[in-house]
């Protein structure tokens, strides 16, 4: 309040100005970085925030509800309905898996994406085989492995389990074209 | 260091930093010089924050409360940075205001920065601009309701009214063409504007230097600064102020920044332990929420309640037009050359009762909420012809003299100590619960004194109106959270065995 512009001029001229100003870039670089850390881990952490999420566990789906109406030696097709979330929009979607199993107890199921670049595939009659219409992707049926065309690995199996006769199915989503299975 | 020195002998680094940072400021700055620049960190703050938050925001009805729940709940740290941007809202806003009363105390706004002063007028108005459109986004009740008001606000204008509502909302209804036009305004035209008119406003401080002390500026000064003679006095006068050796970096920027971290700490702790809250979402058929504005709009809002309806016109657009005429012309009005709020005894009188005025006109406002809340609370939203009759029920079966209901304190008649207060009973119970109660008071409390008012006192259809009127009363939780039931039923009791 007192001060003036000559008693300020003496105490910035004299050698203690350096010591001074040196603290106060010193409480300059201090103040900046503890601001910068209150605004930025929340800034930072809300955007890799996807990153961080750790996918919730799929639980046990029923997709079948009686063994003994399911083919034996050739793999079928069920439907089911699953409660998605994407991000802020839950919604319902039909999904599906194959089943597959040679005597009506042991079943195995396959994610119903061929492993080359995510495409529906079918299931040929005429071969007994899995064959992808979008670049002629070929899997067998009773262990997914790959016979022939551009998928980089086997059909992604799923977990399966058979209680009373319903079949249950673990759905996951694999990452698609690399030859390792990955959970996307 | 040759990647700087290529740069610098580009650009030449060194002069801009000369020019820029190591320039010197008058001596005696104080911390109320640290305003503007807090302003521009929060307003960066709020670029950040808001950045990010729009990466996780659908501006569309159907899925906006969805999507800002999702950032409260699911996002990491999501709740923090919401917070963060919610409560650096309102700091905009106060540093914007706290900023320009330092401006007019130190008469810093008269020659030669008139312009800056029109810039921050500017700049003030903006920043409510993004107060009005960022209130909206959340869809929550708050939002809606308290935007079908503002909007209403601007329809209430004599022949433009209508045209200006239509404007504001996208269409004659508030709905999902008004969301994304606050979206697009809050995240795109404002932004722009902002920083256009801050990159001019900082640099009108960066080349005429910043304002000094009043005093500096008064002694055998010319009487008006439209004096052909003033121009020559303030260029000597200010060399002078800066004579002693203040630099911008770091005698300046260091208070800058001790006063930012402090702001910056208070947002982060604000929205740690207070958060920015999140109401039920918008409800368009609601016809019993009572919206209010962001707190600093307050007591514009009481200022309504307190003129006729017939002159209501004058207040939503005179004020606004009176406030804007008086701080644009103020730089040419007053021109006199004195700059110290001592010295300006009108200026002075003026500032005290505006300030006196917001805020007692804020104060009404926060005492009238609370009474909202109150007459909420008593008498709760509209009710059905079903929750009427149990009201008249109520009252003609005299409840009050034994139990608090509403403001009918109980009459000394009644055992007023143990009677519950009725205020609360429909946040804790269903009607079903309080009509099995009423029916059978000692089914429930075996020393319940309340006496039964089953049959033949009250038939099942008007205990039940009882009941369902009771139920209505939820205190103060009326508007802002579900009832939380706690219904315990008695064991069903078993006939006697012959």
């Amino acid at each position: 309040m007192a001060s003036t512009p000559a008693d300020r001029h003496d105490t910035d001229a004299d050698g203690t100005s350096v010591g001074r100003r040196s603290f106060l870039r010193w409480v300059s670089g201090v103040g900046a970085a503890i601001s910068g850390v209150l605004v930025g881990i929340p800034v930072v952490r809300s955007f890799v925030s996807p990153v961080l999420i750790k996918p919730v566990a799929t639980g046990w789906i029923k997709v079948a509800d009686d063994t003994a109406l399911l083919d034996v030696g050739a793999p079928v097709r069920v439907d089911f309905v699953k409660e998605q979330s994407d991000a802020w929009i839950e919604s319902i979607a039909q999904n599906s898996v194959w089943l597959y199993s040679d005597d009506g107890e042991k079943f195995k199921a396959y994610n119903p994406r061929c492993t080359h670049l995510g495409c529906a595939y079918f299931y040929d009659k005429d071969t007994k085989t899995f064959g992808c219409p979008c670049h002629r992707g070929q899997f067998d049926v009773k262990t997914g492995a790959v016979l022939g065309g551009p998928p980089p690995r086997p059909l992604d199996e799923l977990p399966v389990e058979v209680r009373d006769g319903v079949v249950f199915v673990q759905y996951k989503e694999f990452r698609l074209g690399i030859p390792e299975r990955r959970e996307a | 260091m040759s990647i700087s020195r290529w740069i610098d002998e580009r650009i030449d680094l060194q002069q801009l930093r000369a020019d820029l940072i190591d320039r010197r400021v008058p001596w005696g700055l104080t911390w109320w010089h640290t305003l503007g620049s807090a302003t521009l960190t929060v307003f960066m703050v709020q670029v950040v924050t808001g950045v990010v938050m729009a990466m996780y925001y659908a501006p569309s009805p159907d899925h906006a409360y969805d999507s800002i729940r999702y950032i409260e709940h699911s996002v990491q740290s999501g709740s923090l940075l919401r917070g963060i941007h919610h409560w650096g809202a309102s700091a905009m806003v106060v540093l914007v205001l706290a900023h320009m009363i330092r401006v007019f105390s130190l008469g810093s706004f008269k020659y030669p920065r008139e312009m800056s002063w029109l810039l921050g007028v500017g700049l003030l108005f903006i920043v409510l601009g993004f107060s009005f459109t960022g209130y909206l986004l959340p869809w929550d009740q708050k939002a809606y309701w308290a935007t079908q008001v503002g909007t209403n606000i601007a329809g209430s204008a004599p022949l433009i009214g209508g045209l200006m509502v239509k404007l504001l909302r996208g269409g004659a209804q508030l709905g999902a063409a008004t969301l994304t036009r606050f979206f697009s305004l809050h995240v795109l035209l404002l932004p722009l504007l902002l920083i256009g008119f801050a990159l001019l406003h900082i640099s009108l401080v960066i080349r005429q230097g910043m304002a000094p002390r009043p005093l500096a500026l008064e002694e055998g000064a010319p009487a008006r600064t439209n004096d052909p003679a003033y121009a020559d006095y303030y260029h000597e006068r200010y060399a002078k102020t800066k004579a002693a050796d203040t630099r911008f970096w770091p005698d300046m920027i260091a208070k800058d920044v001790v006063v930012a971290t402090v702001i910056i700490l208070a947002l982060f702790l604000m929205a740690y332990f207070v958060g920015a809250g999140l109401e039920p979402p918008a409800d368009p058929s609601d016809t019993s929420y009572v919206p209010l504005p962001e707190w600093y709009f307050l007591p514009f809002f009481q200022l309504l309640k307190l003129v006729p309806g017939k002159f209501e016109a004058v207040v939503t657009v005179g004020v606004p037009a009176l406030i804007v005429f008086v701080l644009v012309l103020l730089p040419f009005f007053d021109r006199r050359s004195k700059r110290s709020l001592f010295h300006r005894p009108l200026a002075a009188a003026v500032l005290a009762g505006t300030l006196f005025g917001s805020g007692l006109l804020l104060y009404g406002a926060l005492r009238a909420d609370r009474e909202n809340v109150r007459l909420a609370a008593t008498t709760g939203v509209p009710l059905t012809s079903l929750e009427r009759a149990g009201r008249a029920l109520v009252k003609s079966q005299n409840c009050s003299a034994c139990h608090l209901i509403g403001d009918q304190k109980p009459d000394s008649s009644g055992d007023v100590n143990k009677a519950p207060s009725l205020n609360e009973v429909g946040f804790r119970h269903t009607a079903g619960w309080l009509h099995s109660f009423i029916e059978s008071p000692t089914r429930f409390h075996p020393d319940s004194k309340m006496p039964s008012y089953g049959l033949p006192k009250l038939s099942h259809m008007e205990m039940e109106e009882v009941a369902r009127y009771l139920s209505t009363l939820r205190g103060k939780h009326a508007m802002s959270e579900a009832p939380q039931i706690v219904d315990t039923f008695p064991e069903p009791v078993k006939k006697m065995e012959h």
